[in-house]
């Protein structure tokens, strides 16, 4: 008798064998020649809004900046370039910017001064009214650059009066949005606007379709104004390890890898047709001490710091002779980033200074620091405070980074050498955020600030006011991490807002950036580095933006109108071809361009064959299988 | 089966749900960092807006009876609330989106899994000590302890970012996608390939190990030595008699493992960017969105306490000592 279980087994198999053999890739439909390009970005940051009021995420931005124009984009070193507006002029505190002639939405509509006035509206009624728009990550920009007033006396007409006559106007991060769909909603509302794909832009790819936690698809704006890329549509994926994230980028289904880790990095620089970029990132990483009371003499009743020690400039001064910013660098983030010191990072070369007075790493001298300061070791090896307690550190930090955990266990083993005990507890970022209050945040009950040192990150804008107006007196409550106040240095910042000249502006930041150095509030642990990776073989013509930066997710979208198809380059340059044709094909072509023909032929033909290897495999363990089982029929036939 | 059997089952069942559900509530109420604080992600808030927040959400009632109250009443209309990280969709809307994903993989790598995991566990157990025991319980026991990172990363290495035989991620092609049907299945069917090998892999291992000791069990029994005795083919032996009551315990461990499939396999979600419901719990666990949470948690407990059910039933059937 036939055995039906292995006859059913066989079967299974070999219909096992024609489902795979079906989704090969050789099997699936070749792709017309009308689908469009495609330029697929990832990133492991998740999209959280597609309204620009209700997003705080770097992806959420570049989102927004890809459908809605800026009234000045940026170039690429963030010089203001033309935008919604095509070019302006400065008459004192007057700026009027001219509004593209002809310029349509991409649903057809005209798009004129009128909307440019309505968005920026927004912010300044929200600043009247001392509020925010959503959360109050926009009108910051229109605050800062000094803007009283908008007017549109006509559609192609804006000017905006500010009370400086700095350039922070050109350098607002405000999405000029169509008035003809938003104009209902105010200051107050538009933070829960719904925004729903497709949306309507001026931008050079508008939103076309957005999955949560999976992809936002934008498709090209028809009536974009701007040069066009290569791409017909730009999709960009969210994953949830960069561990898929690379391995996307490695099978060519991803252009452009966005953060992959050190590790990552390090491993696909010897990859074929991908470029890796080590961008220096606008932002840092820093130790923040709760200095709640300096300056004011205020204390949280059942709250804030556990020592005073924290608010002596001397103490901490000492702490930033413990901490080895160069081994923090090179064991902590793989080689990629700088040191840190000032609170202007180096990429805004234009104002960064590096310290007058340095303190390098030298666990002695912050021994001796100290016990000058009167911060002496008891006969157990603690130090201890001026109140004769043992000094005994919290530090805090989010799990967004999983560097600072790393970071923090060299600082606890430094700051150990001195005497200091710390101990270190991680928190997601909400609650941290709420930790880290003091009563004038809000809710003085439950807004205590209980912690010493906090351990996070910052990014700033292209003008450093963003990071700057960390350290005011006001900020506390707000932005301040250190609770830090220092009258001088808000007379400073208040100075520098009106400064006549880049130059007097130049020496005012180098006064603000030398004394928080001094004054040790922070200690800027590094320079972060954005990391990223994008092949070559399908898209040419990659600028950084900044130079010194990363192609995406840095200022404006410039360059998404820039790429061209990558094998179509080695045809362009034909002078070069002529004069030297024995050379031409390697001279004429950087690397990658006439590489990708025969790395796809060579990869289309293996799998060729390694689906007709698959095959005869499968049908030689079907044919086993039946085979056996005669013999095995045969062998029960008594039963 | 009794009336009685299927009606204590019953009861026993909706009590659970009903601890369930009020557990839900208020465990996610005991979790630190506020809620308003969540909504609003903007640390320049005044006290007034703070509480406006509260006012506008309920949350400046008392926990106990009144929120408690509302949720049960919303609970029980189907009505799970509002995600905070989905632009304020309905969170049984968000739940629905990505509940087939994860049926569609989950389930069938389950079905996969029993099929392959019980036919070598049964096959092992039979002809212990042979060469399919041997390797199969080998490789079993490997399978059984490795988690699905570990099995679907070298998976994408080799046959994605090596082969390019199938994509890494994602359940459907963006961008240039097939319009057709057909090309639309095989789509999806090219992306699931790999993670539905990673889930079978991953479950197979359990099911093996478990169907070969149920075997050997079942074969000194003394129907069996009966069976032997009256001269029943080997094969006979096994269908007729060892598989059908080694499969009875097999039967609880499949209820409760699909009713896991809900759950989905977090991790082989995470590895393949798999839209299911394991994707959703980490996408909503970090953007703290705490409605979908209690949706995702209410659905996994009431899954698996249905899935329970349905065992205890299957099993009475099957089973009639169980009734007594």
């Amino acid at each position: 008798m036939r055995s039906p279980m292995r006859g059913r087994a066989g079967r299974a198999l070999a219909a096992l064998a024609l489902v795979f053999a079906a989704l090969l890739p050789g099997a699936a439909a070749p792709a017309a020649a009308a689908d469009p390009v495609v330029l697929r970005v990832g990133t492991t940051q998740d999209l959280d809004s597609i309204n620009p009021y209700a997003t705080v995420e770097v992806v959420g931005f570049e989102a927004f900046a890809l459908t809605y124009n800026l009234l000045t984009d940026f170039g690429e070193n963030a010089e203001p370039i033309p935008g919604f507006a095509d070019s302006w002029t400065r008459e004192a505190h007057d700026v009027k910017f001219h509004i593209r002639t002809g310029m349509k939405w991409s649903d057809g509509q005209p798009a004129t001064s009128a909307d440019a006035c309505f968005s920026w509206q927004l912010s300044l009624d929200a600043i009247k009214a001392d509020t925010n728009v959503g959360l109050g990550y926009i009108d910051p920009n229109v605050k800062d650059a000094g803007v009283t007033k908008v007017d549109c006396p006509d559609p192609e007409t804006m000017i905006v009066t500010t009370d400086d006559q700095s350039d922070r106007v050109f350098q607002t991060y405000v999405p000029i949005l169509p008035k003809h769909i938003w104009s209902k909603e105010t200051y107050k509302t538009m933070g829960d606007a719904k925004f729903t794909a497709p949306l309507v832009g001026t931008g050079p790819y508008t939103l076309a379709e957005w999955k949560t936690s999976q992809f936002a698809r934008f498709v090209r704006n028809p009536n974009y104004w701007g040069p066009k890329g290569f791409e017909d549509e730009v999709v960009i994926q969210f994953f949830k390890t960069p561990d898929t994230m690379v391995q996307s980028l490695k099978s060519g289904e991803l252009d452009y890898a966005r953060d992959p880790n050190a590790q990552q990095l390090k491993a696909l620089q010897s990859e074929t047709n991908v470029k890796t970029v080590v961008g220096a990132a606008n932002g840092w990483t820093q130790l923040a001490f709760n200095t709640y009371g300096t300056g004011t003499g205020k204390t949280i009743p059942g709250g804030g710091a556990s020592t005073k020690a924290l608010q002596d400039a001397a103490f901490r001064d000492a702490l930033g002779y413990a901490v080895d910013h160069k081994t923090l660098i090179d064991r902590v983030l793989g080689g990629f980033g700088d040191p840190g010191d000032t609170i202007v990072p180096p990429v805004l070369g234009q104002w960064h200074v590096t310290p007058d007075k340095p303190r390098a790493f030298d666990i002695e001298k912050a021994k001796s620091l100290l016990d000058a300061a009167g911060y002496k070791l008891d006969s157990s090896g603690n130090r201890l405070d001026k109140e004769g307690k043992p000094i005994s550190l919290r530090l805090v930090m989010p799990d967004s980074d999983e560097n600072y955990p790393k970071a923090a266990a060299f600082i606890k083993e430094w700051y150990g050498q001195l005497g200091i005990k710390l101990s270190t507890t991680v928190y997601d970022s909400d609650t941290l955020t709420s930790l880290l209050l003091p009563p004038e945040g809000g809710d003085p009950k439950a807004n205590l600030a209980k912690y010493d040192i906090e351990l996070w990150g910052w990014s700033g804008n292209p003008d450093p006011n963003a990071l700057l107006q960390i350290f005011r007196c006001d900020a506390i409550g707000g932005t301040s991490d250190s609770l830090y106040c220092n009258p001088e240095y808000d007379k400073l910042y208040d100075q520098q807002l009106k400064a006549p000249s880049a130059d007097a502006r130049h020496q005012l930041l180098a006064q603000m950036q030398n004394l928080i150095y001094d004054q040790a509030p922070y200690d800027i642990l590094y320079y972060d580095a954005n990391l990223a990776a994008y092949r070559t073989d399908k898209f040419a013509g990659w600028v950084n933006m900044p130079s010194n930066g990363t192609p995406f997710f840095s200022y404006g979208t410039l360059n998404y109108t820039v790429l061209t198809d990558a094998t179509a380059a080695p045809s362009q340059p034909p002078a070069e071809a002529s004069a030297a044709p024995g050379a031409s094909g390697a001279a004429a072509s950087p690397g990658a361009s006439s590489a990708p023909a025969d790395t796809t032929n060579t990869s289309s033909g293996s799998n060729t064959a390694l689906i007709v290897i698959g095959v005869i495999v499968a049908l030689a363990i079907v044919g086993g299988l039946i085979l056996a089982n005669r013999r095995r029929t045969g062998g029960t036939e008594e039963e | 089966m009794g009336s009685r059997y299927l009606g204590r089952k019953l009861s026993q069942a909706a009590l659970t749900i009903v601890a369930i559900v009020i557990l839900n509530f208020l465990l996610f109420r005991a979790m630190p960092g506020s809620p308003e604080r969540i909504l609003l992600r903007n640390p320049h808030i005044t006290q007034e807006q703070l509480e406006a927040v509260r006012a506008r959400w309920g949350l400046d009632r008392p926990l106990i009876p009144d929120q408690l109250v509302d949720y049960i009443a919303s609970t029980a209309t189907g009505d799970l609330g509002y995600s905070l990280k989905f632009q304020g969709k309905p969170v049984v809307d968000v739940i629905a989106d990505s509940l087939w994903p994860t049926v569609l993989l989950i389930g069938l790598g389950e079905l996969v899994a029993i099929t392959i995991g019980l036919s070598i566990g049964a096959y092992a157990g039979w002809k212990r000590g042979g060469v399919v025991d041997r390797v199969g319980s080998g490789i079993s026991l490997i399978l059984y302890s490795m988690p699905y990172f570990v099995i679907g990363m070298p998976l994408i290495i080799i046959f994605a970012a090596g082969l390019h035989w199938f994509p890494t991620s994602g359940m459907t092609s963006v961008g240039g996608r097939p319009t057709d049907p057909i090309g639309q299945l095989v789509d999806l069917g090219r992306h699931l390939v790999l993670p539905l090998v990673t889930v079978a892999l991953g479950l197979i291992g359990s099911y093996s190990i478990i169907m070969r000791s149920a075997i050997l069990e079942t074969r000194s029994e003394d129907y069996m030595t009966t069976a032997r005795a009256k001269g029943i083919s080997d094969v006979r032996q096994l269908r007729s008699h060892a598989l059908p009551n080694a499969l009875l315990p097999m039967v609880t461990i499949i209820a409760i493992n699909l009713g896991y499939v809900v759950a989905g396999a977090i991790t082989a979600e995470i590895v393949f960017n798999w839209p299911g419901l394991g994707s959703l719990t980490v996408t909503a666990l970090s953007a703290r969105d705490y409605p979908v949470l209690q949706g995702v948690f209410l659905l996994l407990s009431v899954a698996v306490v249905l899935a329970n059910l349905v065992a205890d039933v299957v099993y009475g059937l099957l089973d009639p000592r169980v009734r007594s």
